[in-house]
């Protein structure tokens, strides 16, 4: 026994070790979430169209890997709302309002796309930070309320989600410069508006991804090297002993909101001003009073990346490429339905990451008889204060 | 960072896992090959329009004749993306691809030529370039379009021939397909009054752009006063919005009018529905193609359904009864009454108009833009 | 060995960093009342969460009457007839007593449950051991001491036989302390047997039988209580002599530093003044205590004084400057140091890393800041600094994570970090609580230490012997208001007691006018 025990201390690179430190069973959950989520979702395509399962199953896990360009294409939009929702969830607020800002950033991109005229070289950048403003005060208004009156952010945010759409759809349908009455969508974007594109064939994608995987990137940075991510951290952790220290949390929670918002915002302009295949052609908006579907998948991307920056990038990057496979495996024969399902399953199960921590943790623990139990999970302060 | 470490070991089993199967099934890229695809656009196959109503055609026949047959969803409502669409059917082997809506224009402009050896049906629009300069329709391109103010002006002529003097329009958005059908049932609503010979103004008409194609509760309110200010029968014109307005309408027990399908199996209230033939139309395209070998009649332009060929009308029989009167939630409105005014469509002695000018950029028309553009003196239409 | 109901034999649990638990063996006999002795980080929850089943030791064997026994969970624990009142009550506050202790053992036919059938059972286990509580009170309504006893029939009603009490004192009055003790006693006769984990001495040598110590995860050994001192149980738990006489010198108050002056705080949820009208002031090098029964508006004045609660009236003037309206971030550059109650509600963000903590109210300054960035290489230094001046104990050092570390340690943290920075005025709300003899010597030596040096201390205090040893200067408070003005030097435990209970009070107000004048 003492001997382990030196063991257990000593090596720095042992399991145990990994896994005191969160790597290993971090690692392992997400693998074996991800896993079960495979299998699960490879029992429902065996129910739907036993025949070709696994036909379609392999276009599912790797036609992905053929579409590179399309993955990280689809991936930007709901990188952008993932940040974003992440990013207030730091500190502790549920930004649901993310669809909200995004078609706010798709109007404002589209009004500076139309309406304004810009020499060609900046007119796509600048329609962009309009698309970051249009979402920084999408968002701040419920960071308004939720500071100055108290007013929960996840009501202002969804009823947001509707006031926002209804009333882009509204200044939309108003405005023959951007609007074809003929065809329920805008006009085409000028081609000099829309972001350059990386030149993969066969697929949109556009500085856009490059732009959110940086973005991503200075969140982190923000968030773990600044004042301002220290004090929102701690507000997120612990909303009294910010208080007791003395931050600003009014301020704090405004200005949150309103970054979360500029997220979806510029989200939402990466969305529209994306370049066509076909050219000539371009991305247009539909005002067809739906909401956004990107900002709901957003709060998937966020949860499953664990609110972290870059946890974020590889989820929303995993999340797309599950689909872009996904849409293969039409190829054998299964309905878009039954391929929506699927991806379904596979992305709820990856975010029991958390859950499978604890039942692998449990699960060495019974049968090698001295691991750690998995403390951690546990918040109750007198195992805490372990002695 | 510990996810950045996970989620990359996640992506280097799943690279594993390719080998792995790439292994175990050997050569199966080709998968099995779909003959006829349809590619839904941003609606879903179920939404009682477009989607549903060319499927429906698209199954009908495949199953008869045993082809292989197949529906796909954009991963996005964009050109690019239905072109994409359109590239992966090719890829799973389609032979011909059926894409309803206008909104496949570009889209199909462009597969035309990328994909000459495969046939497009296109319903409800004709190829073009996203400039609009270029409106060449290739030989595998049949264009199909509807003649949805004749389909109106049928609804329209039967509701005032059946006694009633205040009817309402609830259209979805204000499309071309949408404004047709709102224009014909105005214009039927007033030769009508002018047969019956009523006078100037007697005939009530709201008319209404919901701006969606949803069933949601405004629009199900919006329909609910309209009942409750005494309308008698609504034209749901509008997808799903026909839903909404089936609730208020046998909540209010008064009557509405189905559109593109025949409705009346949905709801008590459905007097009638003014039908366009989408699936119909499909068959009679496929069968060229499979049967008569005459693709030559619809490749390469575009062919109206009216009712001339039958593509457009008020259902006329009852599915599963053969004796049954497809007529027979009218008041007082006949067969021969309809066949009558039919026959005037078909022989061109009576031509609805289809389209006005609309000052207003969303496409909806103001009361006077009706009147005026439309001839109204017996219909008093209000706007909303 | 039938003489013995529990063994806990070689027990080793590893924590990260930290051997909590090394080869420890406790025998527990049957009617006995055995005390576990020892620091924070002792041990001592260690063990005895293996006993209830909350951990898994790594090596060692638990044996109930000599039989070997396997103990995964708090049930299978229960089955044993183990229970465990926790230092932390586990109590839904919105249920009522009754149904708090039937909890989780509802009696029940065909799913109803029948509550008269156990309300019988509880009645008569209260009144049997004597332990007042009311049924239908909710618990939310009744006093921690009430909230204690639920706790203990909840153990008595599961027919537990082996009762573990953790550090049940801690949040008593005195007379509630001296119930408590004998009621443990009546259980001992009754045959049940007890395990206390405590680290006041005095109570120890009160109650116990015989006493097992631990220090630092190792179990020194075990007593018989008549046979041992105070002295050498302390001296076995620590390692060394402790002092329990407090080293004070005589000091002359200087200026006044804290005014409070007619402050009046009305509670936001009934409406009633907390506090009524109080008026006191803190001068520098001297130690104010504001002593009280928990609950008589203690902690609204303290929140009023740092800022954390408006109050309804009143001014507060801190070295001339009034603050009342002040914000709490320039109330603290203004010069004020607070230790908070709560360490995990207020005081520390549990989830960071110790160097995050202890830089929590100066992260904003020059030395830590850049253009917005923190500078980490000078947190760390300045970590390192205060970890080592005042002996902050953790597994990585700046690096551990807050929640990891043991309560002691904790409070070392915020005690630093609070008497490091600039202060002129320094507020302590219980800063023992719940801390070991050692932590205790140390926290008081520190606060002497900010007198001698010149600064103002208040401290809040439901200890009495605390409020004795180390005050200038008490303050009684009751019911929001301040009854009585008290020298330690001259007064007695017993009359503190009076005022604090409500039986005794003077005019104060009278007694601070006249000193104003």
């Amino acid at each position: 026994m003492e001997g382990k025990n030196n063991i257990y201390n000593d090596n720095k690179f042992n399991i145990r070790n990994m896994m005191n430190k969160g790597i290993l069973s971090s690692f392992f959950s997400a693998l074996v979430a991800v896993f079960l989520g495979l299998i699960i979702g490879f029992f429902v395509m065996l129910i739907a169209l036993p025949a070709n399962a696994l036909i379609g199953f392999r276009h599912i896990i790797v036609g992905g890997l053929n579409r590179i360009g399309d993955v990280f294409y689809y991936a930007t939009p709901i990188l952008m709302t993932g940040l974003s929702v992440g990013f207030a969830n730091k500190m502790g607020l549920f930004n649901i309002g993310a669809s909200g800002q995004y078609t706010m950033g798709m109007y404002f991109a589209l009004y500076v796309a139309f309406m304004w005229d810009l020499p060609d070289s900046i007119h796509w950048i600048v329609a962009c930070l309009a698309g970051f403003v249009g979402g920084m005060i999408w968002g701040a208004i419920p960071g308004i309320f939720k500071a100055f009156l108290n007013v929960n952010e996840v009501i202002t945010s969804i009823m947001f989600n509707y006031i926002g759409m209804y009333l882009v759809d509204m200044l939309i349908q108003g405005n023959s410069a951007m609007y074809v009455s003929d065809k329920t969508r805008t006009q085409y974007i000028p081609a000099e508006v829309q972001m350059p594109s990386l030149g993969i064939p066969n697929s949109n994608v556009n500085l856009g991804i490059i732009l959110a995987i940086l973005i991503g990137i200075l969140l982190y940075i923000v968030l773990q090297k600044t004042i301002f991510g220290y004090e929102l951290k701690a507000t997120g952790f612990n909303r009294f002993a910010s208080e007791y220290a003395g931050m600003k949390g009014k301020r704090n929670i405004i200005i949150t909101m309103a970054i979360a918002g500029g997220l979806s915002g510029l989200g939402g302009a990466f969305g529209i001003l994306a370049p066509s295949g076909i050219a000539g052609s371009s991305m247009t908006y539909e005002p067809i009073n739906i909401i956004a579907p990107a900002g709901f998948n957003g709060i998937a991307v966020a949860l499953l990346g664990n609110s972290h920056p870059i946890g974020i990038i590889f989820s929303a990057i995993f999340i797309s490429y599950i689909q872009r496979g996904g849409t293969l495996a039409s190829l054998a024969g299964y309905k878009p339905e039954i391929i929506d399902i699927v991806i379904a399953v596979i992305i709820y199960f990856s975010a029991f990451a958390n859950i499978m921590n604890t039942a692998i943790l449990g699960f060495i623990v019974r049968h090698f008889g001295k691991g750690r139990k998995s403390g951690n999970t546990l918040a109750n302060d007198d195992i805490k204060e372990a002695e | 960072m510990k996810k950045l470490v996970s989620i990359t070991l996640v992506m280097v089993l799943l690279a594993i896992s390719l080998t792995g199967c790439g292994g175990a099934d050997g050569n199966q890229s080709s998968s099995e090959s779909y003959e006829i695809v349809l590619i839904t656009d941003k609606g879903n196959i179920d939404d009682k329009s477009f989607n549903q109503g060319s499927w429906e055609g698209v199954v009908e026949f495949a199953t008869k004749e045993g082809i292989s047959h197949h529906y796909i969803k954009p991963e996005e409502a964009s050109d690019a993306g239905y072109l994409a669409a359109i590239d992966l059917a090719v890829q799973g082997g389609a032979k011909v691809i059926v894409t309803p809506g206008f909104l496949f224009e570009v889209p199909i402009f462009e597969a035309q030529s990328k994909y000459p050896d495969v046939k497009f049906i296109l319903l409800d629009g004709a190829p073009h370039d996203p400039d609009y300069t270029d409106f060449t329709i290739k030989e595998n391109v049949a264009s199909i379009m509807y003649a949805e103010e004749q389909s109106g002006y049928l609804a329209g002529y039967a509701a005032v021939m059946d006694g009633m003097t205040k009817l309402g329009f609830m259209g979805g958005m204000a499309v071309p397909a949408v404004q047709a059908f709102g224009y014909g049932y105005l214009q039927g609503a007033e030769d009508a009054a002018k047969e019956l010979g009523l006078p100037d103004g007697s005939i009530e008409v709201i008319y209404h752009y919901t701006g969606n194609f949803e069933e949601n509760d405004t629009n199900k309110a919006t329909a609910r006063t309209m009942y409750q200010e005494g309308v008698e029968v609504i034209f749901a014109c509008g997808g799903s919005v026909g839903k909404s307005v089936m609730s208020a309408a046998s909540e209010a027990g008064a009557k509405v009018i189905g559109v593109d399908v025949d409705q009346r199996y949905d709801s008590e209230t459905v007097i009638t529905s003014a039908t366009k033939g989408l699936a119909a139309s499909v068959i009679q395209v496929l069968e060229s193609i499979y049967k008569t070998d005459s693709w030559d009649q619809y490749g390469g332009k575009t062919t109206y359904f009216n009712a001339a060929n039958d593509g457009v009308g008020l259902p006329t029989e009852v599915i599963g009864d053969e004796n049954a009167d497809a007529f027979d939630r009218f008041e007082q409105f006949t067969r021969e009454q309809y066949e009558e005014i039919y026959a005037k469509l078909v022989d061109g002695t009576i031509t609805p108009i289809r389209s006005i000018e609309v000052a207003d950029p969303s496409g909806y028309a103001t009361a006077e833009e009706l009147t005026e553009g439309l001839n109204l003196v017996k219909v008093k239409v209000t706007t909303r | 060995m039938g003489e013995y109901i529990i063994e806990m034999l070689n027990i080793t649990k590893i924590f990260p960093g930290i051997v909590a638990n090394d080869n420890i063996t406790l025998k527990l006999k049957k009617g006995e009342i055995h005390a576990l002795l020892g620091e924070n980080g002792a041990g001592k929850s260690t063990l005895m969460s293996i006993l209830f089943g909350l951990y898994q030791p790594d090596s060692g064997e638990i044996r109930k009457n000599g039989k070997v026994v396997q103990i995964n969970n708090p049930n299978d624990a229960n089955d044993l007839g183990i229970g465990m009142v926790h230092q932390h009550f586990k109590l839904v506050d919105i249920f009522t007593v009754l149904e708090n202790i039937i909890l989780g053992v509802e009696p029940n036919r065909m799913g109803f449950i029948q509550k008269e059938e156990a309300r019988k059972k509880v009645v008569e286990l209260s009144e049997k051991y004597g332990l007042k509580v009311d049924p239908d009170a909710y618990v939310e309504d009744i006093t921690v001491g009430m909230q204690q006893r639920v706790e203990i029939l909840k153990m008595l009603y599961r027919d537990n036989e082996i009762l573990i009490f953790d550090e049940p004192t801690a949040v008593l009055t005195p007379q509630e302390i001296r119930e408590l003790l004998q009621i443990m006693k009546g259980f001992a006769k009754e045959g049940k047997s007890i395990l206390f984990i405590s680290h006041k001495l005095n109570e120890i040598m009160e109650v116990a039988d015989r006493c097992t110590v631990l220090r630092k995860g190792k179990c020194i050994g075990t007593v018989n209580v008549k046979d041992t001192t105070k002295e050498e149980l302390s001296r076995m738990m620590v390692g060394r002599d402790i002092s329990f006489k407090v080293d004070k010198k005589e000091r002359k108050p200087g200026d006044v530093v804290l005014s409070v002056k007619n402050l009046n705080v009305v509670s936001k949820t009934h409406g009633k003044n907390l506090v009524k009208d109080v008026s006191f002031d803190v001068r520098a090098g001297e130690i104010v205590c504001l002593a009280g029964i928990d609950g008589n508006g203690q902690r609204e004045i303290v929140n009023a004084i740092t800022g954390l609660e408006k109050p309804t009236s009143g001014t507060i003037i801190l070295c001339g400057h009034d603050i009342t309206k002040a914000s709490i971030r320039e109330r603290s550059i203004r010069g004020i140091s607070h230790i908070p109650e709560d360490r995990h509600k207020h005081g520390l963000v549990l989830d960071y890393k110790l160097e995050e903590n202890l830089v929590l109210q100066r992260y904003w300054q020059r030395e830590f800041q850049n253009r917005g960035f923190i500078k980490f290489d000078s947190v760390r230094k300045y970590a390192e600094k205060l970890i080592d001046k005042f002996d902050i104990r953790s597994g990585q050092g700046p690096i551990t994570i807050t929640r990891s570390m043991s309560g002691g340690n904790q409070q070392k943290a915020i005690i630093a970090r609070e008497i490091d920075k600039d202060h002129e005025l320094l507020i302590a709300v219980q800063p023992t609580r719940g801390l070991d003899v050692g932590a205790i010597e140390y926290i008081h030596k520190q606060l002497i230490s900010r007198r001698d040096a010149g600064k103002a201390v208040l401290l809040v205090s439901l200890e009495l012997d605390e409020v004795m040893d180390i005050s200038d200067r008490i303050l009684v408070i009751y019911e929001g208001e301040i009854v009585g003005e008290l020298d330690p030097k001259t007064t007695t435990v017993e009359e503190l007691g009076l005022y604090m209970s409500g039986a005794k009070r003077d005019n104060v107000k009278e007694i601070n006018d006249g000193r104003e004048e």
